[in-house]
């Protein structure tokens, strides 16, 4: 399969606190990657240098074969100008826990946001796509309601089809329902088991378990800013052999 | 009473509140945008930018306008030896403008940084620009953190204005202690009293109004 995204030897500190220490990560085209693992793990934080939102200390990370982090002979990450990083990143899609959609725009514009400034796309044919969009994840009639008027489900929904909006070749979930009342979950849910549906390559950090069995071609689990354990989800999770992965998921089964 | 001497009186106070909103305009007009970029450059990351707009804030908030004012009108000509002579009202635009620069950037450098981080990474994540960040997503979230203050700031400017007086700038109270002077009544004072209170009202209902247009979205 075609790989988009290619992960080398990837170290991130954030002072004296090291959260990546050296991660290795191919993701192929339609491929569903579910990351779980315990807090402060560096989940969050290796999707984040996927799409430079942090910037990687070490290692190298390329996208569709590109670099936009090169590691130069001592190791260290040297990144492409940022206008080039920026215009690579536009292709990836993200979806925060905490939604940040734009509050001062309504669910309509927010998706027409950035196709119309970034893209300089045809406002008539992006607000066609847009509603093409909001149909989607069944938001149809909130179109011109703002994020403050929506529930959280809702809100998270309208994020997932900004990004959507700017035709992503990959979509990055930052742990999508942690933010939500747990009956606005599986909503939330149902909009990516869709995407998953339709064959788009997503990374997914996530803490629903039984979300991540379910959907993933390869669940990885991180522990202390390593990759500990990565297989196929039954492996993970009927199976598993490292004692971290037994001890996170008995705790994880026993508490849901 | 007296209309007849009220009218007259009132008429001649009310020339100077053309002079008033004249300063008042174009105050607003300078040291608005003045405040933007300032504000934008006082969150950069460069430093000697930063610093050059923390001394030039700490300059003109730490020191009175009045002071600021007789600078621009008497101090500059003397320490040029007369080579900048700035007329009266050119002298009161300046130290206005830049006074108020300063009270501006202040006000918006909290409005942006109210806006939080989520917001510039979401843009950025859609690949938009810094610049288009700024300007499509957070400044507009900054003017409606800005309007309360900026309200503040915009009756301020209309009291404010009286300080004019002293450079000659025939404004309201000008006008009015000049016909206090020659005619040996108050009753002036009390005309240009009504006419400020008149005008800072009228400043209360715009900022009133752009408040509620601001109301459509929660932040």
């Amino acid at each position: 399969m075609e790989e988009i995204i290619r992960v080398e030897n990837l170290h991130k500190r954030f002072g004296k606190l090291n959260v990546l220490k050296g991660i290795d990560l191919t993701v192929s085209r339609g491929e569903i990657v579910s990351v779980i693992g315990p807090s402060g793990s560096g989940k969050s934080t290796l999707l984040r240098c996927l799409n430079h939102l942090e910037a990687a200390d070490r290692g190298s990370i390329s996208f569709e074969g590109e670099f936009i982090a090169q590691a130069d002979k001592n190791g260290n990450a040297v990144y492409k100008k940022s206008k080039e990083v920026l215009a690579v990143c536009s292709r990836l899609g993200m979806v925060f826990q905490n939604f940040n959609l734009f509050p001062h725009k309504t669910a309509l514009e927010n998706l027409m946001e950035a196709p119309l400034t970034v893209k300089k796309a045809d406002k008539a044919e992006t607000e066609r796509k847009a509603m093409e969009l909001l149909a989607k994840v069944g938001l149809t009639d909130k179109k011109d309601s703002y994020p403050g008027q929506l529930s959280g489900g809702q809100q998270q929904r309208v994020a997932i089809a900004r990004a959507l909006a700017m035709e992503p070749e990959i979509m990055l979930f930052d742990e999508p329902t942690s933010a939500l009342d747990p009956e606005l979950i599986g909503e939330v849910l149902e909009v990516i088991k869709q995407l998953a549906a339709e064959s788009m390559t997503m990374v997914i950090v996530t803490h629903e378990m039984g979300f991540a069995r379910e959907i993933s071609d390869r669940v990885i689990f991180m522990d202390d800013g390593r990759i500990v354990a990565e297989g196929a989800p039954d492996d993970i999770f009927v199976n598993p052999e490292h004692p971290r992965v037994k001890a996170f998921l008995g705790k994880v089964i026993s508490r849901g | 009473m007296d209309f007849d001497y009220l009218s007259k009186i009132t008429f001649f106070i009310m020339k100077g509140t053309g002079v008033t909103l004249q300063i008042y305009v174009v105050t607003l007009v300078f040291s608005i945008p003045l405040g933007i970029i300032c504000a934008i450059g006082k969150i950069s990351r460069f430093k000697a930018l930063r610093a050059v707009i923390w001394a030039y804030t700490w300059l003109f908030r730490g020191t009175p306008l009045l002071l600021q004012l007789v600078f621009f009108y008497y101090g500059l000509t003397a320490m040029t030896g007369g080579y900048i002579q700035l007329k009266p009202l050119s002298a009161a635009f300046m130290a206005f403008s830049i006074n108020y620069g300063a009270y501006f950037t202040e006000i918006f450098r909290s409005g942006i940084q109210s806006v939080s981080k989520g917001q510039y990474e979401a843009a950025k994540a859609l690949g938009m620009s810094p610049w288009q960040t700024m300007r499509r997503v957070v400044l507009p979230q900054a003017v409606k953190v800005v309007l309360p203050p900026m309200g503040n700031e915009a009756i301020t400017l209309i009291k404010d204005t009286a300080l004019c007086s002293v450079i000659t700038v025939t404004e309201i109270l000008r006008n009015s202690q000049v016909t206090v002077a020659r005619d040996a009544r108050v009753d002036s004072f009390l005309v240009a009293a009504a006419i400020y209170l008149c005008l800072t009202f009228a400043i209360m209902q715009v900022f009133r109004v752009l408040e509620k247009r601001f109301a459509y979205y929660k932040s």
